[in-house]
């Protein structure tokens, strides 16, 4: 051992990881079910979902802004993906490009609403969640939408999900074992492949960091600081309702939900990413990490039997730490990043 | 005035004697039924069922031709109490409770019944004697799903069950999956787990995955609530595990009866009240008290077993070809006096 090695160092950098090898060990021995691969791929499943919409969170982190809105959206997508398929008896590709279009252009007016009224970030994004909420169960009168259903003008729906559009939810690739690997968990992967390289490897993502840590030097530097503000909240929409896309898909109907859980969770996988490797700020390996470290917690507990309510105990005890871990730990040591 | 209540109400205690009911002048108050003014206050109103519930009071309320006027507490317990006393300040003649907690309900429900108002308390307790309590029997929904699944499965299979405590309906079922363990020894409980996340059948789904992938020996899930049954069905076409778990549940919809139809399909029967039919009878419940008729404490709607089988045999799709093709999951004859006029089918 090196002497200048430095233990807060290592605990900031290699701490979350090391718990979350411990806890795959500790699990596995308890429970000899949980190390196999299709119970890996099911923890990566499991957390596709909320880890899509963490990445968005994570977009509008970045820039120094919050994005309340996600789980509203994902489930008015949900809603439009199924009303437009059992309702307007229209295909996969449209229901698709429907929900995305209404991700982006929700990203959209949160970012105007932000940037040109100079609405507070959390403010926005809050009653942008309301209004969804409840805008998504006007067409249908608080209805869930699924085929055969009654219509207010007496006839039924007749339109089904579409056989394609059940495939981004349930269709399985064959990876070493047959059937294992469900779209939603490659999805899952290459949009944090993307959301990761945008941020990190290109002009754009540093700007937005740099917008993050200082709107107002950045600025002065001559970035349009609002275009990019903006485009956060367009990103972050856009996951959110290809989230609420793969829940529909799921599902195979248009449940009334509320979304609030998909967004508290998501919240958390992206604030707990601010510890892994030490980062300290917002990052997308770090928030696909912070999805996972909580899927793996409750895959193992559901397997050992253990009641709901330690795992929302257990899951917010694992944020308080991580959040510790963020602002305790690496501001004594300095950044560990740059 | 007082004559003619009494006139109409000898008449109405003679219609209920069975061959005798004939179409006949409504008592008082319902001989002007356009005055009659009632009140639903809710505590919960998101989802399918609710959404059922009002439908059936709406409809009933609108053949009984009295006006219906809907308070809307989203599950905030001070401000449904509140709107009790809106409603008294209002003047309605009744008032049905839907849902909420016996702490804050007691002392509004005892102030409406001290200014002269009528009160149905629809699955909640408020712990008065002058208020008749509407129920759908959660212990005979589970006891006919289970029991279905005895006739199925033989008395002795290893068992998953979904279950959240301090709901006090999933609490009611749960009583009565206690009774069937200790009744029937050779059912084991491998794991038990639940969860009320929304989107719940999304959260009950990956939950289920876990359990099924430690336990595969499990032969019955009971998940006697259909959000519940839905994610384990998810769960159980993800592993596929569908021919080796069969599901038993509570309550339908037209999401259900599909998942119940698919192409070898896990989930094997439920047992449902109709949630329309449960809002029908809370109002001609309330109806009778407003005429001055006898209401027992209690008045329970009784729960229909809806099998695979049958909905394949009788080719059911939605809820309204359930109700055309299942009578009995339609109308419950409970609270019908012979002068009221039920909603057109």
């Amino acid at each position: 051992m090196k002497r200048d090695f430095n233990f807060t160092d290592f605990a900031i950098r290699y701490g979350f990881l090391i718990l979350m090898a411990g806890l795959v060990i500790g699990f596995s021995i308890a429970q000899p079910a949980f190390l196999t691969a299709r119970s890996g791929v099911f923890i990566l499943q499991s957390v596709a979902i909320t880890g899509i919409l963490a990445l968005g969170v994570t977009a509008t982190l970045v820039v120094g802004g919050f994005d309340l809105s996600i789980g509203a959206v994902a489930t008015s997508a949900l809603m439009l993906s199924a009303y437009t398929m059992v309702i307007w008896d229209l295909g996969a590709v449209e229901a698709v490009v429907f929900c995305l279009a209404m991700g982006a252009f929700v990203g959209l007016v949160n970012g105007l609403l932000i940037v040109k009224m100079r609405v507070p970030d959390l403010l926005a994004t809050l009653g942008m969640m309301f209004l969804l909420m409840g805008l998504q169960r006007i067409p249908t009168e608080g209805n869930s939408i699924s085929t055969g259903m009654s219509l207010p003008d007496g006839s039924t729906a007749s339109g089904v999900f579409s056989p394609g559009f059940l495939m981004l939810g349930r269709h399985r690739l064959d990876f070493i074992l047959d059937d294992l690997v469900p779209l939603s968990v490659v999805f899952l992967i290459v949009i944090a492949l993307l959301v990761w390289g945008f941020l990190e490897l290109t002009r754009h993502g540093r700007v937005m960091y740099a917008i993050g840590s200082n709107a107002k030097a950045a600025s002065l530097a001559g970035i349009n600081v609002n275009f990019y503000r903006v485009l956060a909240y367009v990103i972050s929409g856009t996951l959110a309702s290809f989230g609420g896309i793969l829940l529909s898909a799921r599902l195979g109907r248009g449940d009334v939900a509320s979304g609030n859980n998909l967004l508290l969770d998501a919240v958390a996988a992206a604030l707990i990413g601010f510890a892994v490797l030490g980062a300290a700020k917002p990052n997308a390996f770090g928030t696909a990490i912070g999805a996972l470290f909580v899927g793996i917690l409750l895959q193992g507990l559901t397997m050992l039997n253990a009641p709901y309510y330690t795992q929302d105990f257990i899951k917010g005890a694992v944020l308080v730490v991580a959040l510790v871990f963020t602002f305790a730990l690496s501001g004594r040591g300095g950044r560990a990043r740059g | 005035m007082i004559s003619r209540r009494m006139f109409a109400g000898l008449l109405a205690g003679v219609a209920l004697i069975p061959g005798l009911a004939v179409a006949q002048d409504a008592p008082a108050p319902f001989d002007k039924p356009g005055e009659v003014k009632i009140a639903l206050v809710r505590y919960l109103s998101t989802g399918d069922f609710f959404q059922a519930y009002l439908s059936g009071v709406e409809k009933q309320s609108e053949a009984l031709g009295v006006s219906l006027q809907v308070f809307d507490s989203r599950q905030d317990a001070a401000l449904q109490a509140d709107m009790v006393d809106q409603a008294i300040a209002l003047g309605v003649d009744g008032i049905i409770i839907q849902h909420g907690l016996t702490e804050s309900m007691k002392e509004a429900a005892q102030r409406a019944v001290d200014a002269g108002i009528k009160v149905v308390a629809f699955d909640v307790n408020v712990e008065n004697a002058a208020i008749p309590q509407v129920e759908q029997s959660d212990r005979d929904l589970a006891r006919l799903a289970l029991e279905q699944a005895i006739k199925d499965q033989g008395e002795t299979w290893t068992a998953g069950y979904v279950y959240v405590p301090g709901i006090a309906p999933l609490d009611r079922r749960d009583e009565t999956w206690k009774e069937f363990k200790a009744k029937y020894p050779g059912i084991t409980e491998k794991a038990m787990f639940g969860t009320m996340d929304n989107p719940i059948a999304n959260s009950v789904a990956n939950q289920a995955r876990s359990v099924l992938s430690a336990n595969p020996d499990i032969q019955v899930v009971f998940a006697p609530y259909d959000e519940f049954a839905k994610g384990v069905k998810i769960a159980v076409d993800e592993a596929g595990m569908g021919q080796d778990v069969a599901i038993y549940s509570a309550d339908v919809s037209t999401a259900d009866i599909a998942l119940m139809r698919e192409e070898g399909s896990s989930w094997k029967a439920t047992a449902a009240t109709n949630p329309a039919v449960v809002g029908e009878v809370s109002v001609r419940t309330l109806a009778q008290l407003l005429a001055g008729e006898e209401v027992g404490a209690q008045v329970i709607v009784p729960p229909t077993l809806i099998t695979q089988a049958e909905l394949n045999e009788l080719n059911i799709s939605n809820m309204e070809e359930l109700g055309a093709k299942m009578p009995a999951f339609v109308h419950a004859e409970v609270s019908v006096s012979p002068w009221m006029k039920l909603p057109a089918r």
